[in-house]
């Protein structure tokens, strides 16, 4: 028996889908595919299968993982992609299968690319309202949580925010706290430019990769 | 697939998986290379639609042929379908991302009455003329099948043609024709006729119809050579039938997410108020080996670990033993579990709780329909009260803590100690859970009680019934709410008003067309559902037209009527229901088709339940 990390994306049709039908997704392509994965030994067996960090919804994934632990320690990682993909929908393509170096805990940003368009906007003044918005010495948000809602500061939390003006866009590239302990969703960033500058936008977000609190790529 | 302009809708509406396609086991063929493209509408959201097994079956047999490509289209929620329209994207089919207007058919299945403004309003949606008579040339075909095809006279102005009975070798006949006609260059109205021409189908606009003073129909008749009466087709061998080896998996939770297997069609009981036990006539069934293949063949294509079986009556299969011993010796193994609903009471055994027990423990229903003996006669439901108490012990011995029992009011003849003795009912069973000398330590027992509300319907022995007035629903629900003393009970009922619409429109006739024509125009859509659905402004469109919706839900019509359907063989002959519906008065029951034949009339299709006795004898 031993871990293995499956690396796949997440796009096309199946960007829209939510992580708990991507979890249910995944189950079920585990099951067609007869890959001996481990399976859970309650009442209703089903393999065992856990994400280290899950997607939002609407957004791309171009490093996604999942860990799995294998029955058969011979059963090569290029079966896995083989069949894995062949019981996936066309959305979701594995491609790559190592064995875990880091634990899912060890995750701590994410890096992203957001395309950034607007109805009302041309994108230099998009681009000029954005260097605006970062630059303020806090970038205040409320957040609702179970006791209620309060103002945060998602400044600290926003490691890198590049601006790159386009012909008709705005192309942001992101490193963000993620993880368990301080997670900052792109959109929560948005929202708050939104609130700043008054301007409404469409954002078409991807995350693409993971890192440790080292800058390390997560492993 | 979807356009640029749907994706920037799709982080604007709840579960924008519903609306992209993508699937596994999606059908994806080259437009250019196809004769006919067939979008198969079901007139609600994708989670209803996508649990249909019927489309499933009709999606994979037309893909099967190569000259066709049929898609899926459901209607988008209330809130997708506001931003579809605000920026004028018209509806469009899943797998090709393609608007519905660019289909050479446009089919619908109609399986219950509050889904026709539904159908309608995935026409205007289209921006596809709602009426047949504005739809000019050989494309945008609107045809539509399924169970509410059996009085298809509220949509007649609507469709084009309807399928009466199974569908999977009409379709085709119907295509044919179609390629054939463009070929040619004949014209829609050409094609229409010759459509009319095949067996089980009815074109509505080659018939007349005449009303008397009272509103009643005077006379029917049919013009340009179509058939006075139009007979159902049915699928004689269901061995033989067309099954899918393969389903689409959704990529979002529907309702029923699982691998679904027909066991037969039909069935043999015969209950006086149920549609389908008349229209599906005679029960034809699969053998052990054919369902058995089948089952494993959908678990391996779909990766689905669940089955269901499915049928009116599972338990009433033949040889649901040797089907369940077969399906468990490999079952267990693929990790696939078995679920069998639509158990009767008095087909619930040790030996089949036993093996259902060995994958899933589900929860238990039980229909008896009505409270008291007497009403159980009068609707021919052939339960036994203590053999419903037996079951439910049965149950409640091999751990079982919970039970749902579904039951009926406003039935013919129905009085208020009838009602009452829902309640009592629910009370017996609790009070044998308490008698049970195996039951789960420790445990509490739940016993949920619904009531809905009787709808009578074309082609049952109640079709002639006037169904209870709302106030009287409201006044039996109440007496059965305060007549049930014990908290173990739980009891829901349906609301009465969307009972009522149904009523009218399950039995209505072509008048209601303009009644329709005018809920599309106000943007009326999803009235099968409580966020939607609302009586008073229905009631005001009635009015608007001066028609008393009354005269189709709460009247008796007498047996000498000419009814809206009267025009359709559904192969039960008029007579048989008409002595069905006497019996009922006098509160004498009917034996089951495998007891004895009581001349129903479907012996005519030559196959199934009607002929076993004689093929058992050879």
């Amino acid at each position: 028996m031993k871990n293995v990390r499956i690396w796949f994306k997440k796009d096309c049709e199946c960007r829209y889908i939510s992580h708990l039908d991507l979890n249910r997704c995944m189950l079920r392509a585990l099951h067609k595919s007869k890959i001996p994965v481990w399976h859970t030994e309650g009442f209703n067996p089903h393999p065992f299968a856990t994400f280290p960090l899950p997607l939002s919804l609407g957004f791309r994934g171009e490093n996604e993982c999942m860990d799995v632990r294998l029955e058969d320690d011979d059963y090569s990682f290029e079966e896995i992609i083989i069949n894995l993909n062949q019981c996936l929908p066309r959305g979701i393509r594995a491609f790559s299968v190592t064995e875990p170096l880091m634990k899912a805990g060890r995750i701590a940003y994410a890096d992203f690319t957001a395309v950034i368009e607007s109805e009302n906007a041309s994108s230099t003044i998009l681009a000029e309202k954005l260097r605006e918005f970062y630059s303020q010495d806090k970038i205040e948000i409320e957040k609702r949580t179970k006791k209620g809602s309060k103002v945060i500061d998602i400044k600290p939390s926003v490691k890198k925010f590049e601006i790159n003006e386009k012909f008709e866009f705005v192309q942001l590239n992101l490193i963000l706290s993620a993880g368990s302990t301080d997670n900052v969703n792109p959109n929560l960033l948005f929202s708050a430019f939104e609130a700043f500058s008054g301007i409404s936008v469409d954002a078409e977000i991807t995350r693409n990769d993971l890192y440790n609190s080292d800058m390390e790529l997560f492993r | 697939m979807v356009s640029k302009d749907v994706e920037k809708l799709l982080l604007k509406v709840q579960k924008p998986g519903r609306y992209v396609g993508g699937e596994l086991n999606e059908v994806i063929k080259e437009k250019d290379s196809v004769d006919v493209r067939f979008a198969f509408c079901f007139p609600d959201t994708y989670e209803v639609g996508m649990s249909h097994l019927g489309m499933k079956i009709l999606y994979s047999l037309l893909n099967s042929k190569d000259y066709i490509w049929c898609e899926r289209v459901f209607a988008p929620w209330i809130d997708m379908e506001k931003e579809m329209t605000d920026r004028n994207i018209p509806l469009y089919a899943l797998e090709s991302g393609d608007p519905v207007s660019d289909f050479d058919f446009i089919g619908f299945t109609l399986q219950y009455e509050l889904s026709f403004s539904n159908v309608l309003n995935m026409l205007r949606l289209s921006n596809v003329p709602i009426k047949s008579s504005d739809r000019k040339d050989l494309r945008q075909i609107v045809v539509a099948g399924g169970p509410c095809a059996c009085n298809p006279e509220p949509l007649a102005d609507f469709i084009d043609l309807f399928f009466i009975g199974e569908g999977e070798e009409v379709d085709l006949e119907v295509i044919e024709v179609f390629r054939k006609c463009r070929k040619e260059g004949k014209s829609r109205s050409e094609f229409l006729r010759l459509c009319s021409q095949i067996e089980g189908v009815y074109v509505p606009s080659l018939y007349d119809v005449e009303y008397n003073d009272d509103g009643t129909i005077k006379s029917f008749m049919p013009k340009d050579n179509a058939p006075a009466v139009v007979h159902k087709r049915i699928m004689k061998d269901m061995n033989t039938s067309f099954y899918p080896d393969n389903f689409v998996v959704p990529l979002v939770e529907i309702v029923h997410d699982r691998a679904v297997q027909e066991i037969f069609r039909g069935c043999i009981r015969g209950c006086r108020f149920c549609q389908a036990g008349f229209i599906y006539r005679p029960v034809r069934e699969k053998t052990p080996d054919v369902i058995n293949e089948q089952c494993k063949k959908l678990c391996k294509n779909t990766g689905y670990d669940e089955v269901s079986l499915s049928s009116l009556s599972s338990s009433d299969y033949s040889q649901i033993v040797p089907l369940l011993e077969k399906l468990t010796e490999w079952s267990k193994d693929e990790k696939v579990s078995i679920s069998l609903p639509s158990l009767r009471v008095d087909g619930f055994t040790d030996e089949i709780m036993n093996k259902i027990k060995t994958v899933r423990k589900s929860g238990l229903t039980f229909a008896p329909e009505a409270g008291s003996q007497r009403l159980r006669d009068v609707i021919n439901k052939n339960v036994k009260e203590d053999e419903l108490l037996s079951t439910c012990a049965t149950a409640f011995d091999g751990g079982w803590t919970t039970v749902k029992l579904y039951f009926m009011i406003g039935l013919p003849t129905e009085t208020l100690d009838d009602v009452a003795a829902i309640a009592k009912l629910g009370q017996s069973v609790v009070d044998t859970y308490y008698s049970c000398p195996n039951k789960p330590k420790g445990k509490s027992v739940r016993v949920t009680v619904s009531a809905s509300s009787f709808v009578p319907k074309p082609f049952t022995p109640f079709q002639w019934e006037p169904q209870d007035t709302i106030n009287d629903l409201h006044i039996k629900q109440e007496h059965i709410k305060n007549s049930i003393t014990t908290k173990k009970i739980q009891f829901n009922y349906h609301d009465a008003d969307t009972s009522f619409l149904e009523a009218v429109f399950a039995r209505g006739d072509r008048k209601l067309c303009r009644i329709l024509e005018l809920a599309c125009e106000k943007g009326f859509h999803f009235d099968g559902w409580n966020e939607c659905f609302n009586l008073d402004e229905w009631l005001k469109l009635f009015e608007e037209c001066g028609i008393d919706p009354s005269f189709y839900a709460n009247r008796r019509r007498s047996f000498d009527e000419i009814l809206p359907w009267d025009h359709i063989d559904y192969g039960v002959t008029k007579e048989y229901l008409i002595k069905e519906c006497e019996k009922a008065y006098k509160n004498t029951t009917t034996p089951h088709c495998r007891l004895k034949c009581n001349n129903c009339g479907a012996a005519k299709y030559g196959e199934g339940v009607c002929f076993e006795k004689c093929k058992n004898m050879v």
